[in-house]
């Protein structure tokens, strides 16, 4: 009796070390992720620590401020400028990007398989090329002599001029932003349009049903998957625009076309580190809010379900 | 005949639309293709919609010896960056999606901070990382630009293989385990041939998008032997008295890498992206 109670103890301390093992080995492969993800974590509150000092030019000595500094930046008329500019492009392109990219989706949806693969990465290839050259190529097509002026006054309309006043510079950049990115909006979409049952298509279709009626009756109330994605990544990746209105204004000191992160490079490069941070929290606050609600939706509907 | 006529005409507007739409969408890559073959008169004269007359390479000759050493630069630190990230990040996701299920919250937070580390804006953390990187002598080094590319794409890595992984069946997993295999060989023999197309399409996107960047080399680098792809190009804007036949011939050869890679296995990035938002299923 009391042997088998012994070779029992054995054989569970046996387990239980091949268990810890185990768990090590899997925690040492994951070590890499854990690393890089918590260096990031650090640096985000390192941040948060700086923009809460009076770091700058002005106070190479800097001292703890509070809030002081997040003030200074909400007082800063470029940080009003930036913060106008970034929530008209990621609204205006949540808004219109959603809007269209669930038309086109609904377009392709109709289109034969090889037309519509063909289409959709003519809809996509703006994400494969850098935003900073997208900047250039539209900068040139943007011009008055050479570029869009140049087609509306040989078709007899006046000479189009995007980039003469602040009011067309902005509706410009949106304009290559709503190209760069809907793409993304028609992808989800029409992902989502895939994955509803054929069958009741076709039912619909056999009814007599119209494209226009299957599209708004059957597919979109059945693409919340698509909407949400849509809308949260077209909001990061136009929240998050650089280099476009960087290259296309010819720096961050463009009034017309300043963001949020270009106001946060500005104030870097003007040696205001402390505003710089405040303004860098600010947009780590703002994307956070769109990206855990995105987390937490994407671990339950593809994580979870393996 | 009269439903037939309709359906035809419905299929035309179909068309038309999609054809309207389409070459809206192309006018800046045809700008792109047509005007690096264009001579320094033609850019002068002739708008950016007409064909070259006569095409020369003598925009792509003048731009070349200010693009080499960018895109030498960009091969040295993306094609290892891609490399270890989608590597370091698959072992991430298999972490994830073995310890998921008995310890929920272990997978829910490890998917919402690589879900963070992936959307979060480069810019917004990037003066400590500035900071860090200057004491450590890494500003202006390859080293440098790789770790902080690794820092986002490792976390971009393990979030689009903790959404393929589930094509994996945790039974056969178990059954190895049972077997008494370990975890390292479990991943490589068992785990990793079958989410070899996920694999390609995490490395597809993670070279994409830092080929692409143009923040991070543009605060990390500052001597022109340093210069990456991106930042090289903003060099090349009317502003700096560049006529567009140049402007043009350097965005081709600055997007050729990735517009190849687009073009041949543009399914694999697709598939990332739509990774992104359906799950492995995509399109």
């Amino acid at each position: 009796m009391k042997e088998s109670r012994g070779k029992e103890t054995k054989v569970k301390t046996k387990e239980g070390k091949g268990i810890g093992r185990s768990y090590i080995q899997l925690g040492l492969m994951a070590l890499p992720t854990f690393f890089f993800s918590a260096f990031l974590i650090y640096i985000v509150a390192w941040n948060l620590w700086l923009s809460t000092l009076n770091w700058s030019l002005l106070h190479s000595k800097p001292s703890f401020v509070g809030f002081g500094t997040y003030a200074a930046v909400f007082k800063d008329l470029f940080f009003k400028v930036s913060i106008y500019h970034s929530t008209i492009f990621s609204l205006g392109l949540v808004a219109i990007g959603d809007a269209v990219g669930l038309l086109l989706a609904g377009l392709l949806y109709y289109l034969p398989n090889t037309q519509r693969a063909v289409y959709l990465s003519i809809f996509l290839y703006p994400i494969a090329i850098s935003m900073a050259t997208n900047g250039l190529i539209w900068d040139w097509l943007f011009n008055p002599e050479l570029g869009f002026g140049w087609l509306t006054s040989h078709m007899g309309l006046p000479r189009l001029n995007p980039l003469a006043t602040a009011t067309s510079t902005t509706l410009s950049m949106f304009l290559v932003e709503f190209w760069a990115y809907t793409g993304l909006a028609v992808l989800f979409y029409l992902a989502s349009f895939m994955s509803v049952d054929k069958s009741i298509v076709e039912a619909a279709r056999i009814d007599g049903a119209s494209g226009f009626k299957i599209l708004f009756r059957i597919l979109v109330p059945n693409s919340m998957n698509g909407f949400i994605v849509a809308t949260a990544l077209l909001f990061l990746f136009s929240f998050r625009m650089f280099s476009l209105p960087f290259v296309i204004g010819g720096g961050p000191t463009n009034l017309d076309l300043m963001t949020l992160v270009e106001y946060v490079y500005y104030r870097f490069y003007t040696e205001f580190f402390s505003e710089s941070a405040a303004a860098s929290t600010i947009i780590t606050a703002i994307a956070a809010a769109v990206i855990i609600p995105y987390a937490v939706y994407g671990i339950r509907k593809w994580v979870m379900r393996g | 005949m009269a439903s037939y006529r309709a359906r035809l005409a419905k299929y035309v507007i179909l068309q038309l639309a999609g054809a309207i739409v389409i070459v809206f969408w192309l006018i800046p890559l045809y700008a792109m293709l047509i005007d690096g073959f264009k001579t320094n008169f033609e850019a002068t004269v002739t708008s950016v919609f007409q064909p070259p007359v006569r095409p020369t390479l003598s925009a792509y000759i003048a731009v070349w010896n200010s693009m080499k050493r960018p895109l030498i630069n960009s091969l040295i630190v993306v094609v290892p960056v891609t490399l270890l990230s989608g590597i370091l990040g698959t072992m991430g996701a298999y972490f994830f999606y073995v310890l998921g299920e008995k310890h929920p919250i272990v997978g829910n937070t490890g998917f919402s901070v690589i879900s963070l580390a992936t959307f979060l804006p480069v810019e917004s953390a990037f003066l400590p990382l500035y900071l860090f990187e200057y004491s450590s002598h890494m500003v202006n080094t390859y080293w440098g630009l790789m770790f902080a590319y690794l820092l986002f794409y490792i976390p971009t890595a393990a979030l689009l293989m903790s959404i393929f992984m589930p094509v994996v069946p945790r039974y056969l997993i178990e059954a190895a385990r049972i077997d008494e295999a370990d975890h390292w060989t479990i991943f490589w023999k068992v785990v990793f041939p079958l989410i070899v197309p996920g694999f390609l399409s995490t490395l597809i996107f993670v070279f994409v998008m830092s080929w692409n960047n143009f923040f991070l080399p543009l605060i990390l680098t500052t001597t022109p032997s340093m210069r990456m792809v991106p930042v090289e190009e903003r060099y090349f804007t009317g502003g700096y008295g560049t006529l567009y036949n140049e402007t043009y011939a350097a965005a081709v050869l600055a997007s050729i890498v990735p517009l190849a890679v687009f073009i041949v296995l543009g399914r694999y990035f697709i598939r990332g992206l739509a990774a992104l938002g359906g799950g492995a299923k995509g399109v």
